[in-house]
Protein backbone atom coordinates (compact mmCIF):
# COMPACT_ATOMS: atom_id res chain seq x y z
CA UNK A 1 0.00 0.00 0.00
CA UNK A 2 2.76 2.30 0.78
CA UNK A 3 3.93 1.78 -2.93
CA UNK A 4 6.34 5.02 -3.44
CA UNK A 5 8.29 3.63 -0.18
CA UNK A 6 11.34 1.83 -1.35
CA UNK A 7 11.60 -2.02 0.41
CA UNK A 8 14.02 -2.83 2.32
CA UNK A 9 15.96 -5.59 0.48
CA UNK A 10 14.76 -8.07 3.07
CA UNK A 11 11.40 -7.66 3.18
CA UNK A 12 11.83 -7.57 -0.86
CA UNK A 13 13.40 -11.00 -0.69
CA UNK A 14 10.85 -11.93 1.64
CA UNK A 15 7.72 -10.87 -0.31
CA UNK A 16 9.46 -12.49 -3.77
CA UNK A 17 9.43 -15.99 -1.88
CA UNK A 18 6.20 -15.97 -0.48
CA UNK A 19 4.72 -14.41 -4.29
CA UNK A 20 6.74 -17.51 -5.25
CA UNK A 21 4.95 -19.46 -2.74
CA UNK A 22 1.41 -17.97 -4.25
CA UNK A 23 2.68 -19.09 -7.87
CA UNK A 24 3.21 -22.47 -6.99
CA UNK A 25 -0.14 -22.98 -5.17
CA UNK A 26 -2.29 -21.22 -7.76
CA UNK A 27 -0.70 -23.25 -10.44
CA UNK A 28 -0.13 -26.68 -9.45
CA UNK A 29 -3.35 -28.16 -10.92
CA UNK A 30 -1.61 -26.69 -14.12
CA UNK A 31 1.72 -28.90 -13.04
CA UNK A 32 -0.54 -31.91 -11.97
CA UNK A 33 -1.84 -31.86 -15.45
CA UNK A 34 1.32 -31.69 -17.17
CA UNK A 35 3.17 -33.94 -15.03
CA UNK A 36 0.19 -36.74 -14.92
CA UNK A 37 0.42 -36.87 -19.08
CA UNK A 38 4.37 -38.01 -18.67
CA UNK A 39 3.50 -40.67 -16.62
CA UNK A 40 2.64 -44.37 -17.15
CA UNK A 41 -0.18 -45.46 -16.53
CA UNK A 42 1.09 -47.49 -13.64
CA UNK A 43 2.82 -44.36 -12.23
CA UNK A 44 -0.53 -42.58 -12.28
CA UNK A 45 -1.87 -45.14 -10.06
CA UNK A 46 0.90 -45.24 -7.58
CA UNK A 47 0.69 -44.83 -3.77
CA UNK A 48 2.13 -42.19 -2.88
CA UNK A 49 1.78 -40.57 -5.66
CA UNK A 50 5.29 -39.25 -7.18
CA UNK A 51 5.32 -35.41 -7.74
CA UNK A 52 7.18 -35.62 -10.60
CA UNK A 53 7.11 -38.67 -13.73
CA UNK A 54 10.18 -41.01 -12.42
CA UNK A 55 9.77 -42.53 -15.76
CA UNK A 56 9.40 -40.17 -18.66
CA UNK A 57 6.11 -41.13 -21.02
CA UNK A 58 5.74 -39.72 -24.14
CA UNK A 59 3.59 -42.57 -25.41
CA UNK A 60 0.31 -40.79 -24.32
CA UNK A 61 1.43 -38.24 -26.96
CA UNK A 62 2.53 -40.76 -29.52
CA UNK A 63 -0.42 -42.67 -29.25
CA UNK A 64 -3.11 -39.59 -30.29
CA UNK A 65 -1.41 -39.98 -33.46
CA UNK A 66 -2.67 -43.40 -34.32
CA UNK A 67 -5.86 -43.39 -32.68
CA UNK A 68 -9.08 -43.20 -35.44
CA UNK A 69 -11.42 -42.13 -32.92
CA UNK A 70 -10.27 -39.34 -30.84
CA UNK A 71 -7.62 -38.24 -32.64
CA UNK A 72 -5.86 -35.03 -30.90
CA UNK A 73 -4.85 -33.82 -33.57
CA UNK A 74 -7.10 -33.49 -36.20
CA UNK A 75 -9.87 -31.83 -32.95
CA UNK A 76 -7.03 -29.82 -32.23
CA UNK A 77 -6.93 -28.38 -36.02
CA UNK A 78 -10.78 -28.20 -36.24
CA UNK A 79 -10.66 -26.15 -33.16
CA UNK A 80 -7.59 -23.90 -34.77
CA UNK A 81 -10.16 -23.42 -38.32
CA UNK A 82 -13.64 -22.55 -35.94
CA UNK A 83 -11.55 -20.14 -33.71
CA UNK A 84 -10.01 -18.32 -36.60
CA UNK A 85 -13.32 -18.41 -38.53
CA UNK A 86 -15.15 -17.00 -35.50
CA UNK A 87 -12.00 -14.25 -34.50
CA UNK A 88 -12.39 -13.11 -38.15
CA UNK A 89 -15.97 -12.68 -38.04
CA UNK A 90 -15.85 -10.76 -35.08
CA UNK A 91 -13.24 -8.50 -35.41
CA UNK A 92 -14.65 -7.45 -39.77
CA UNK A 93 -18.26 -6.75 -37.65
CA UNK A 94 -16.98 -4.82 -34.62
CA UNK A 95 -14.26 -2.68 -35.81
CA UNK A 96 -16.79 -0.66 -38.31
CA UNK A 97 -19.54 -1.33 -35.69
CA UNK A 98 -17.46 0.32 -32.75
CA UNK A 99 -16.47 3.33 -35.06
CA UNK A 100 -19.60 4.25 -35.81
CA UNK A 101 -21.13 4.13 -32.26
CA UNK A 102 -17.88 6.33 -30.91
CA UNK A 103 -17.63 9.05 -33.38
CA UNK A 104 -21.20 9.19 -34.59
CA UNK A 105 -24.75 10.00 -33.11
CA UNK A 106 -27.33 8.61 -34.76
CA UNK A 107 -30.87 7.74 -34.54
CA UNK A 108 -30.68 4.30 -32.26
CA UNK A 109 -27.02 4.42 -31.07
CA UNK A 110 -28.01 4.13 -27.57
CA UNK A 111 -30.81 1.15 -28.35
CA UNK A 112 -27.88 -0.61 -30.28
CA UNK A 113 -25.14 0.24 -27.79
CA UNK A 114 -27.43 -1.41 -25.06
CA UNK A 115 -28.26 -4.26 -26.73
CA UNK A 116 -24.76 -5.16 -27.11
CA UNK A 117 -23.90 -5.06 -23.57
CA UNK A 118 -27.20 -7.26 -22.58
CA UNK A 119 -26.01 -10.24 -25.23
CA UNK A 120 -22.53 -9.90 -23.42
CA UNK A 121 -24.11 -11.59 -20.19
CA UNK A 122 -26.71 -13.81 -21.61
CA UNK A 123 -26.73 -17.55 -20.61
CA UNK A 124 -25.98 -19.94 -23.69
CA UNK A 125 -28.62 -21.84 -22.56
CA UNK A 126 -31.36 -19.91 -23.87
CA UNK A 127 -29.50 -19.61 -27.78
CA UNK A 128 -28.70 -23.57 -27.73
CA UNK A 129 -32.22 -25.00 -28.96
CA UNK A 130 -33.05 -21.94 -31.35
CA UNK A 131 -29.82 -22.15 -32.59
CA UNK A 132 -29.85 -25.28 -32.87
CA UNK A 133 -32.96 -25.50 -35.22
CA UNK A 134 -31.77 -22.33 -37.37
CA UNK A 135 -28.25 -24.12 -37.94
CA UNK A 136 -30.74 -27.65 -39.39
CA UNK A 137 -33.02 -25.27 -41.33
CA UNK A 138 -30.10 -23.25 -42.36
CA UNK A 139 -28.17 -26.81 -43.53
CA UNK A 140 -24.90 -25.75 -41.77
CA UNK A 141 -25.90 -28.28 -38.70
CA UNK A 142 -22.86 -30.96 -37.89
CA UNK A 143 -20.68 -28.76 -40.43
CA UNK A 144 -17.54 -26.34 -38.60
CA UNK A 145 -19.80 -23.17 -39.87
CA UNK A 146 -22.49 -23.91 -37.22
CA UNK A 147 -20.04 -23.25 -34.29
CA UNK A 148 -17.79 -20.58 -35.92
CA UNK A 149 -21.18 -18.65 -36.67
CA UNK A 150 -22.23 -19.42 -33.29
CA UNK A 151 -18.68 -18.70 -31.57
CA UNK A 152 -18.95 -15.33 -33.21
CA UNK A 153 -21.76 -13.78 -31.27
CA UNK A 154 -19.61 -14.25 -28.17
CA UNK A 155 -16.67 -11.94 -29.80
CA UNK A 156 -18.80 -9.59 -31.39
CA UNK A 157 -20.40 -7.62 -28.75
CA UNK A 158 -16.88 -7.99 -26.08
CA UNK A 159 -14.94 -7.00 -29.16
CA UNK A 160 -17.49 -3.85 -29.96
CA UNK A 161 -17.37 -2.63 -26.20
CA UNK A 162 -13.59 -2.61 -26.24
CA UNK A 163 -12.81 -0.81 -29.42
CA UNK A 164 -15.79 2.23 -28.94
CA UNK A 165 -13.70 3.14 -26.06
CA UNK A 166 -10.07 3.23 -28.22
CA UNK A 167 -11.50 5.26 -31.08
CA UNK A 168 -13.87 7.91 -29.01
CA UNK A 169 -10.19 8.84 -27.38
CA UNK A 170 -8.78 9.09 -31.32
CA UNK A 171 -8.62 13.04 -31.45
CA UNK A 172 -11.32 14.58 -33.96
CA UNK A 173 -8.31 16.48 -35.49
CA UNK A 174 -6.57 14.02 -37.13
CA UNK A 175 -9.97 12.46 -38.91
CA UNK A 176 -10.43 16.26 -40.00
CA UNK A 177 -7.11 16.53 -41.34
CA UNK A 178 -7.69 13.05 -43.57
CA UNK A 179 -10.93 14.48 -45.34
CA UNK A 180 -8.94 17.76 -46.15
CA UNK A 181 -5.95 15.72 -47.55
CA UNK A 182 -9.18 14.08 -49.36
CA UNK A 183 -9.99 10.93 -47.88
CA UNK A 184 -13.62 10.13 -47.95
CA UNK A 185 -15.36 9.07 -44.28
CA UNK A 186 -14.73 5.28 -45.47
CA UNK A 187 -11.03 5.54 -46.39
CA UNK A 188 -10.25 7.64 -43.59
CA UNK A 189 -11.48 4.84 -41.61
CA UNK A 190 -9.58 2.34 -43.52
CA UNK A 191 -6.28 4.03 -43.69
CA UNK A 192 -5.82 6.53 -40.33
CA UNK A 193 -7.81 5.10 -37.96
CA UNK A 194 -7.61 1.61 -37.91
CA UNK A 195 -3.68 1.84 -37.91
CA UNK A 196 -4.19 3.71 -34.73
CA UNK A 197 -6.47 2.23 -32.86
CA UNK A 198 -4.40 -1.43 -34.02
CA UNK A 199 -3.84 -2.44 -30.18
CA UNK A 200 -7.74 -2.53 -29.39
CA UNK A 201 -8.05 -4.57 -33.27
CA UNK A 202 -5.78 -6.79 -31.08
CA UNK A 203 -7.59 -7.30 -28.29
CA UNK A 204 -10.57 -8.31 -29.83
CA UNK A 205 -8.80 -10.61 -31.62
CA UNK A 206 -7.31 -12.50 -29.40
CA UNK A 207 -10.51 -12.70 -27.23
CA UNK A 208 -12.94 -13.93 -29.82
CA UNK A 209 -9.98 -16.31 -30.70
CA UNK A 210 -9.91 -17.43 -27.08
CA UNK A 211 -13.64 -17.45 -26.45
CA UNK A 212 -13.84 -19.73 -29.41
CA UNK A 213 -11.13 -22.05 -28.57
CA UNK A 214 -12.59 -22.50 -24.96
CA UNK A 215 -15.98 -22.83 -26.14
CA UNK A 216 -17.90 -26.40 -25.24
CA UNK A 217 -21.76 -26.37 -25.75
CA UNK A 218 -21.81 -24.83 -29.12
CA UNK A 219 -19.41 -27.28 -30.55
CA UNK A 220 -20.94 -29.88 -28.74
CA UNK A 221 -24.59 -29.21 -29.67
CA UNK A 222 -24.15 -28.15 -33.14
CA UNK A 223 -21.13 -30.94 -34.19
CA UNK A 224 -22.59 -34.72 -34.39
CA UNK A 225 -19.65 -35.77 -35.80
CA UNK A 226 -16.25 -36.51 -33.80
CA UNK A 227 -14.45 -35.53 -36.83
CA UNK A 228 -15.36 -32.37 -36.91
CA UNK A 229 -16.02 -31.49 -33.39
CA UNK A 230 -13.63 -28.84 -31.74
CA UNK A 231 -10.93 -30.44 -29.02
CA UNK A 232 -12.66 -29.47 -25.97
CA UNK A 233 -15.90 -31.10 -27.21
CA UNK A 234 -12.88 -34.36 -27.82
CA UNK A 235 -12.08 -34.23 -24.46
CA UNK A 236 -15.18 -34.55 -23.36
CA UNK A 237 -16.28 -37.42 -25.54
CA UNK A 238 -12.78 -39.29 -24.70
CA UNK A 239 -13.32 -38.41 -20.63
CA UNK A 240 -16.88 -40.51 -21.10
CA UNK A 241 -14.98 -43.76 -22.86
CA UNK A 242 -12.00 -43.59 -21.45
CA UNK A 243 -12.82 -41.97 -17.79
CA UNK A 244 -9.66 -43.14 -15.96
CA UNK A 245 -7.04 -43.02 -18.82
CA UNK A 246 -5.85 -39.96 -17.32
CA UNK A 247 -2.30 -40.08 -19.54
CA UNK A 248 -4.26 -39.89 -22.08
CA UNK A 249 -6.88 -37.02 -21.13
CA UNK A 250 -4.20 -34.67 -19.63
CA UNK A 251 -2.54 -35.16 -22.83
CA UNK A 252 -5.05 -34.11 -24.53
CA UNK A 253 -5.59 -31.02 -21.87
CA UNK A 254 -1.86 -30.21 -22.45
CA UNK A 255 -2.28 -29.56 -25.72
CA UNK A 256 -5.48 -27.63 -25.72
CA UNK A 257 -3.54 -25.21 -23.24
CA UNK A 258 -0.78 -24.95 -26.09
CA UNK A 259 -2.38 -22.21 -28.06
CA UNK A 260 -3.12 -20.28 -24.97
CA UNK A 261 -0.01 -20.48 -23.89
CA UNK A 262 1.40 -18.98 -26.81
CA UNK A 263 -1.10 -16.23 -26.52
CA UNK A 264 -0.51 -15.45 -22.91
CA UNK A 265 3.71 -15.64 -23.58
CA UNK A 266 3.48 -13.17 -26.73
CA UNK A 267 0.87 -11.19 -25.77
CA UNK A 268 0.59 -10.76 -22.20
CA UNK A 269 -0.30 -7.22 -22.10
CA UNK A 270 -3.24 -7.32 -24.55
CA UNK A 271 -4.51 -9.89 -22.14
CA UNK A 272 -4.49 -7.51 -19.10
CA UNK A 273 -5.79 -4.38 -21.22
CA UNK A 274 -8.91 -7.09 -22.16
CA UNK A 275 -9.70 -8.48 -19.08
CA UNK A 276 -9.65 -4.96 -17.57
CA UNK A 277 -11.93 -3.03 -19.78
CA UNK A 278 -15.09 -4.78 -18.29
CA UNK A 279 -15.76 -8.18 -20.29
CA UNK A 280 -17.62 -10.91 -18.88
CA UNK A 281 -16.23 -14.34 -19.91
CA UNK A 282 -18.72 -16.18 -22.29
CA UNK B 1 -14.29 23.98 -46.00
CA UNK B 2 -18.05 23.53 -47.60
CA UNK B 3 -17.66 19.52 -48.03
CA UNK B 4 -15.97 19.86 -44.63
CA UNK B 5 -19.44 20.71 -43.42
CA UNK B 6 -21.54 18.38 -45.90
CA UNK B 7 -19.60 15.43 -44.19
CA UNK B 8 -19.93 16.07 -40.81
CA UNK B 9 -23.82 16.68 -40.94
CA UNK B 10 -24.85 13.85 -41.53
CA UNK B 11 -24.55 12.10 -38.32
CA UNK B 12 -26.81 9.40 -39.79
CA UNK B 13 -24.03 7.69 -41.78
CA UNK B 14 -22.56 6.07 -38.71
CA UNK B 15 -25.52 3.94 -38.81
CA UNK B 16 -24.20 2.30 -41.63
CA UNK B 17 -21.12 1.15 -39.51
CA UNK B 18 -23.08 -0.36 -37.16
CA UNK B 19 -25.66 -1.80 -38.99
CA UNK B 20 -23.32 -5.33 -40.33
CA UNK B 21 -22.81 -6.49 -36.60
CA UNK B 22 -26.12 -5.48 -35.04
CA UNK B 23 -28.02 -7.00 -38.19
CA UNK B 24 -25.22 -10.46 -37.55
CA UNK B 25 -26.50 -10.16 -33.37
CA UNK B 26 -30.17 -9.66 -34.39
CA UNK B 27 -30.15 -12.77 -36.08
CA UNK B 28 -27.92 -15.16 -34.18
CA UNK B 29 -28.87 -13.65 -31.02
CA UNK B 30 -32.22 -11.39 -31.15
CA UNK B 31 -34.08 -14.06 -32.98
CA UNK B 32 -33.07 -17.19 -30.93
CA UNK B 33 -34.06 -15.05 -27.95
CA UNK B 34 -37.71 -14.80 -29.18
CA UNK B 35 -37.52 -17.76 -30.46
CA UNK B 36 -36.69 -19.89 -26.81
CA UNK B 37 -39.34 -17.44 -25.56
CA UNK B 38 -41.92 -19.16 -27.55
CA UNK B 39 -40.85 -22.34 -27.13
CA UNK B 40 -41.32 -22.19 -23.35
CA UNK B 41 -44.93 -21.82 -24.22
CA UNK B 42 -45.39 -24.35 -26.34
CA UNK B 43 -44.90 -28.34 -25.84
CA UNK B 44 -42.01 -29.28 -28.24
CA UNK B 45 -40.37 -32.75 -28.20
CA UNK B 46 -38.04 -34.09 -30.91
CA UNK B 47 -40.42 -34.93 -32.70
CA UNK B 48 -42.20 -31.79 -33.57
CA UNK B 49 -38.54 -29.56 -33.34
CA UNK B 50 -37.92 -28.63 -36.87
CA UNK B 51 -41.29 -29.10 -38.61
CA UNK B 52 -44.62 -30.22 -37.52
CA UNK B 53 -47.34 -28.50 -35.42
CA UNK B 54 -46.32 -27.14 -32.14
CA UNK B 55 -48.80 -27.07 -29.32
CA UNK B 56 -49.17 -23.79 -27.04
CA UNK B 57 -49.56 -24.96 -23.75
CA UNK B 58 -49.49 -21.47 -22.27
CA UNK B 59 -47.83 -21.11 -18.61
CA UNK B 60 -47.73 -25.26 -18.23
CA UNK B 61 -43.86 -25.58 -18.64
CA UNK B 62 -43.04 -23.06 -15.82
CA UNK B 63 -46.16 -24.87 -13.78
CA UNK B 64 -44.30 -27.87 -14.32
CA UNK B 65 -41.04 -26.55 -13.73
CA UNK B 66 -42.44 -24.86 -9.62
CA UNK B 67 -43.01 -28.73 -8.91
CA UNK B 68 -39.90 -30.38 -9.98
CA UNK B 69 -37.89 -31.73 -7.37
CA UNK B 70 -34.68 -31.24 -9.62
CA UNK B 71 -35.54 -27.41 -10.88
CA UNK B 72 -35.66 -26.39 -7.73
CA UNK B 73 -32.64 -27.91 -6.46
CA UNK B 74 -30.64 -26.62 -9.38
CA UNK B 75 -32.11 -22.99 -8.33
CA UNK B 76 -30.79 -23.16 -5.38
CA UNK B 77 -27.85 -24.81 -6.04
CA UNK B 78 -27.16 -21.88 -8.79
CA UNK B 79 -27.82 -19.28 -6.02
CA UNK B 80 -25.29 -21.21 -3.03
CA UNK B 81 -22.18 -21.67 -5.62
CA UNK B 82 -22.69 -18.10 -7.08
CA UNK B 83 -22.99 -16.58 -3.47
CA UNK B 84 -19.92 -19.02 -2.45
CA UNK B 85 -17.50 -18.80 -5.30
CA UNK B 86 -18.18 -14.35 -5.34
CA UNK B 87 -17.72 -14.16 -1.59
CA UNK B 88 -14.11 -16.77 -1.54
CA UNK B 89 -12.89 -14.98 -5.27
CA UNK B 90 -13.40 -11.73 -3.87
CA UNK B 91 -11.68 -12.14 -0.63
CA UNK B 92 -8.95 -13.99 -2.38
CA UNK B 93 -8.61 -11.64 -5.19
CA UNK B 94 -8.50 -8.86 -3.26
CA UNK B 95 -5.86 -10.05 -0.73
CA UNK B 96 -3.94 -10.87 -3.66
CA UNK B 97 -4.47 -7.07 -5.15
CA UNK B 98 -3.15 -5.92 -2.66
CA UNK B 99 -0.29 -8.04 -1.75
CA UNK B 100 1.13 -7.18 -5.30
CA UNK B 101 0.33 -3.39 -4.86
CA UNK B 102 3.38 -3.45 -2.74
CA UNK B 103 6.33 -2.68 -5.15
CA UNK B 104 8.92 -5.58 -4.77
CA UNK B 105 10.82 -7.08 -7.61
CA UNK B 106 8.72 -10.12 -8.72
CA UNK B 107 5.43 -7.99 -7.75
CA UNK B 108 4.97 -7.63 -11.87
CA UNK B 109 5.95 -10.90 -13.15
CA UNK B 110 4.44 -12.87 -10.58
CA UNK B 111 0.89 -10.88 -10.77
CA UNK B 112 1.17 -11.37 -14.48
CA UNK B 113 1.51 -15.06 -14.72
CA UNK B 114 -1.15 -15.44 -12.17
CA UNK B 115 -3.84 -15.27 -14.60
CA UNK B 116 -3.18 -18.22 -16.44
CA UNK B 117 -6.07 -19.63 -14.95
CA UNK B 118 -8.76 -16.97 -16.14
CA UNK B 119 -7.36 -18.47 -19.87
CA UNK B 120 -7.70 -21.83 -19.71
CA UNK B 121 -10.57 -23.27 -21.24
CA UNK B 122 -12.68 -24.47 -18.95
CA UNK B 123 -12.99 -27.98 -20.20
CA UNK B 124 -9.40 -28.58 -19.71
CA UNK B 125 -10.29 -26.73 -15.76
CA UNK B 126 -13.13 -29.15 -15.49
CA UNK B 127 -10.74 -31.99 -16.30
CA UNK B 128 -7.67 -30.87 -14.03
CA UNK B 129 -10.19 -30.58 -10.94
CA UNK B 130 -11.52 -33.35 -11.79
CA UNK B 131 -7.62 -35.38 -11.51
CA UNK B 132 -7.46 -33.25 -8.22
CA UNK B 133 -10.54 -34.92 -6.34
CA UNK B 134 -10.37 -38.48 -8.17
CA UNK B 135 -10.98 -40.77 -5.12
CA UNK B 136 -7.87 -43.12 -5.50
CA UNK B 137 -5.46 -41.44 -7.08
CA UNK B 138 -6.80 -38.12 -5.99
CA UNK B 139 -3.50 -35.60 -4.78
CA UNK B 140 -6.13 -33.68 -2.91
CA UNK B 141 -6.96 -36.96 -0.58
CA UNK B 142 -3.38 -37.66 -0.64
CA UNK B 143 -2.80 -34.38 1.30
CA UNK B 144 -5.41 -35.09 3.50
CA UNK B 145 -4.42 -38.53 4.31
CA UNK B 146 -0.72 -37.75 5.21
CA UNK B 147 -1.85 -34.51 7.20
CA UNK B 148 -4.35 -36.83 9.02
CA UNK B 149 -7.19 -34.90 7.98
CA UNK B 150 -9.18 -38.13 6.90
CA UNK B 151 -8.60 -41.43 7.48
CA UNK B 152 -9.97 -42.89 4.64
CA UNK B 153 -10.54 -41.17 0.97
CA UNK B 154 -13.34 -38.87 0.35
CA UNK B 155 -15.42 -39.81 -2.78
CA UNK B 156 -15.79 -35.90 -3.57
CA UNK B 157 -17.23 -35.92 -7.16
CA UNK B 158 -19.82 -38.55 -6.23
CA UNK B 159 -21.05 -37.85 -2.87
CA UNK B 160 -23.64 -34.70 -2.93
CA UNK B 161 -22.16 -32.07 -0.71
CA UNK B 162 -18.80 -32.47 -1.37
CA UNK B 163 -19.26 -32.56 -5.36
CA UNK B 164 -20.83 -28.88 -4.98
CA UNK B 165 -18.22 -27.94 -3.04
CA UNK B 166 -15.70 -29.39 -5.38
CA UNK B 167 -17.22 -26.85 -8.00
CA UNK B 168 -16.99 -23.96 -6.09
CA UNK B 169 -13.14 -24.60 -5.24
CA UNK B 170 -12.77 -24.85 -9.30
CA UNK B 171 -14.74 -22.26 -9.81
CA UNK B 172 -12.76 -20.12 -6.62
CA UNK B 173 -9.06 -20.99 -9.14
CA UNK B 174 -10.60 -19.98 -12.24
CA UNK B 175 -12.47 -16.53 -10.77
CA UNK B 176 -9.52 -15.69 -8.34
CA UNK B 177 -7.25 -13.64 -11.52
CA UNK B 178 -10.25 -11.75 -12.71
CA UNK B 179 -10.96 -10.58 -9.51
CA UNK B 180 -7.22 -9.91 -8.69
CA UNK B 181 -6.37 -8.09 -11.69
CA UNK B 182 -9.81 -5.28 -11.37
CA UNK B 183 -9.37 -4.65 -7.91
CA UNK B 184 -5.20 -4.60 -9.11
CA UNK B 185 -6.20 -1.77 -11.67
CA UNK B 186 -8.47 -0.22 -9.71
CA UNK B 187 -6.12 0.44 -6.28
CA UNK B 188 -3.76 2.15 -9.27
CA UNK B 189 -6.48 4.80 -9.54
CA UNK B 190 -6.33 6.07 -5.72
CA UNK B 191 -3.94 8.89 -5.67
CA UNK B 192 -0.50 7.93 -3.07
CA UNK B 193 -1.67 11.72 -1.76
CA UNK B 194 -4.44 10.46 0.03
CA UNK B 195 -2.31 7.72 2.16
CA UNK B 196 0.45 10.00 2.95
CA UNK B 197 -1.52 12.52 4.91
CA UNK B 198 -2.84 9.65 5.71
CA UNK B 199 -0.12 8.14 7.54
CA UNK B 200 0.96 11.87 8.76
CA UNK B 201 -2.42 12.47 10.79
CA UNK B 202 -1.39 8.54 12.25
CA UNK B 203 -3.16 6.43 11.02
CA UNK B 204 -2.58 2.86 11.35
CA UNK B 205 -2.63 0.71 7.99
CA UNK B 206 -6.29 -0.96 9.08
CA UNK B 207 -7.88 2.35 9.35
CA UNK B 208 -6.39 3.80 5.68
CA UNK B 209 -8.01 0.00 4.38
CA UNK B 210 -10.96 0.91 5.91
CA UNK B 211 -11.68 4.90 5.53
CA UNK B 212 -9.32 5.29 1.93
CA UNK B 213 -8.88 2.26 0.25
CA UNK B 214 -12.46 0.79 0.32
CA UNK B 215 -15.22 3.98 -0.43
CA UNK B 216 -12.23 4.72 -2.92
CA UNK B 217 -12.68 1.14 -4.61
CA UNK B 218 -16.54 1.19 -4.23
CA UNK B 219 -17.09 1.05 -8.10
CA UNK B 220 -14.51 -1.48 -9.17
CA UNK B 221 -16.05 -3.52 -6.48
CA UNK B 222 -19.33 -2.84 -7.74
CA UNK B 223 -18.39 -3.92 -11.18
CA UNK B 224 -16.36 -6.71 -10.01
CA UNK B 225 -19.05 -8.40 -7.99
CA UNK B 226 -21.90 -7.77 -10.76
CA UNK B 227 -19.65 -9.12 -13.20
CA UNK B 228 -18.36 -11.78 -11.60
CA UNK B 229 -22.22 -12.70 -10.24
CA UNK B 230 -23.09 -12.81 -13.69
CA UNK B 231 -20.25 -15.12 -14.90
CA UNK B 232 -20.84 -17.64 -12.18
CA UNK B 233 -24.64 -17.31 -12.71
CA UNK B 234 -24.95 -18.88 -15.70
CA UNK B 235 -21.79 -21.13 -15.36
CA UNK B 236 -22.35 -24.28 -17.54
CA UNK B 237 -19.17 -26.07 -18.80
CA UNK B 238 -17.45 -26.39 -15.83
CA UNK B 239 -20.58 -28.11 -14.31
CA UNK B 240 -21.39 -30.09 -17.09
CA UNK B 241 -17.90 -31.62 -17.48
CA UNK B 242 -17.04 -32.10 -13.70
CA UNK B 243 -20.37 -33.63 -12.78
CA UNK B 244 -22.23 -33.66 -15.38
CA UNK B 245 -25.18 -32.51 -12.54
CA UNK B 246 -24.96 -35.64 -10.69
CA UNK B 247 -24.56 -37.54 -8.12
CA UNK B 248 -28.39 -38.04 -8.45
CA UNK B 249 -28.96 -34.63 -9.48
CA UNK B 250 -27.61 -33.28 -6.84
CA UNK B 251 -25.52 -30.58 -8.73
CA UNK B 252 -27.55 -29.38 -11.48
CA UNK B 253 -27.36 -25.47 -11.84
CA UNK B 254 -30.35 -23.81 -13.84
CA UNK B 255 -28.18 -23.83 -17.14
CA UNK B 256 -27.05 -27.87 -17.06
CA UNK B 257 -30.46 -28.71 -15.67
CA UNK B 258 -32.14 -26.78 -18.94
CA UNK B 259 -29.01 -28.83 -21.37
CA UNK B 260 -30.24 -32.32 -19.92
CA UNK B 261 -34.05 -31.32 -20.58
CA UNK B 262 -33.24 -30.07 -23.79
CA UNK B 263 -30.74 -32.18 -25.35
CA UNK B 264 -31.06 -35.62 -23.34
CA UNK B 265 -34.36 -35.77 -22.28
CA UNK B 266 -35.13 -33.83 -26.12
CA UNK B 267 -38.10 -32.05 -23.44
CA UNK B 268 -37.00 -28.58 -25.28
CA UNK B 269 -39.81 -26.53 -24.37
CA UNK B 270 -39.25 -27.89 -20.87
CA UNK B 271 -35.34 -26.88 -21.46
CA UNK B 272 -36.43 -23.62 -23.15
CA UNK B 273 -38.18 -22.81 -19.96
CA UNK B 274 -35.89 -23.30 -17.62
CA UNK B 275 -33.14 -21.52 -19.45
CA UNK B 276 -35.50 -18.58 -19.06
CA UNK B 277 -35.44 -18.76 -15.83
CA UNK B 278 -32.26 -17.95 -15.61
CA UNK B 279 -32.10 -15.27 -18.06
CA UNK B 280 -34.98 -13.17 -16.24
CA UNK B 281 -32.84 -13.49 -12.84
CA UNK B 282 -29.43 -12.68 -15.33
CA UNK B 283 -31.40 -9.74 -16.75
CA UNK B 284 -32.49 -8.18 -13.28
CA UNK B 285 -28.73 -8.46 -12.28
CA UNK B 286 -27.77 -6.70 -16.00
CA UNK B 287 -29.95 -3.81 -14.80
CA UNK B 288 -27.37 -3.02 -12.14
CA UNK B 289 -24.51 -4.21 -14.77
CA UNK B 290 -25.66 -1.74 -17.49
CA UNK B 291 -26.42 1.16 -14.97
CA UNK B 292 -22.51 0.99 -13.83
CA UNK B 293 -21.31 0.52 -17.22
CA UNK B 294 -22.81 3.57 -18.18
CA UNK B 295 -21.93 5.43 -15.49
CA UNK B 296 -18.38 4.87 -15.94
CA UNK B 297 -18.79 6.66 -19.94
CA UNK B 298 -19.84 9.86 -18.75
Amino acid sequence: MDGEKKLSRNKNVLLCVISVLFLCILLFPLYWALITSLKTEQEIFQIPPTFYPHELNLKSYAAQIEMGDFNMFRSFANSFIISVGAMVIAVLLAVPASYGIAKYRFKGRKVMLLSFLVTQMLPVSVLLTPMFIMFKNMHVYNTWWAAVLADATIGIPFSVLILKNYFASIPKDLEEAAYLDGCNRFTAFARILIPIAKPGVMVCAIFSFLYAWGDLAYGMTFILDQERRPITAGIFNFMGQYGTKWSYLTAFAVVTIIPVALIFIFMQKYIVSGMTSGAVKG
Amino acid sequence: MVKRKKIFRYDNVGILFVLPAFLYMLVFVGYPIARNIILSFQDVDAGNLVRGAKNFVLFENYIGLFQDGVFRTSLLNTLCYTVLCLFFQFVIGFALALFFNQRFSFAKPIRGLLLIPWMIPITVTALMFRLLFATDIGVLNYILRSLHLIQENVEWLTTPGTALFALVFANVWIGIPFNMILISTGLTTIPKELYESASMDGANKAKTFWHITLPLLRPTIESVLILGFIYTFKVYDLVYVMTGGGPVNSTHMLSTYSYKLSFEMFKYSKGSAVANVLLVILLIVGVFYIRVTTKEEE
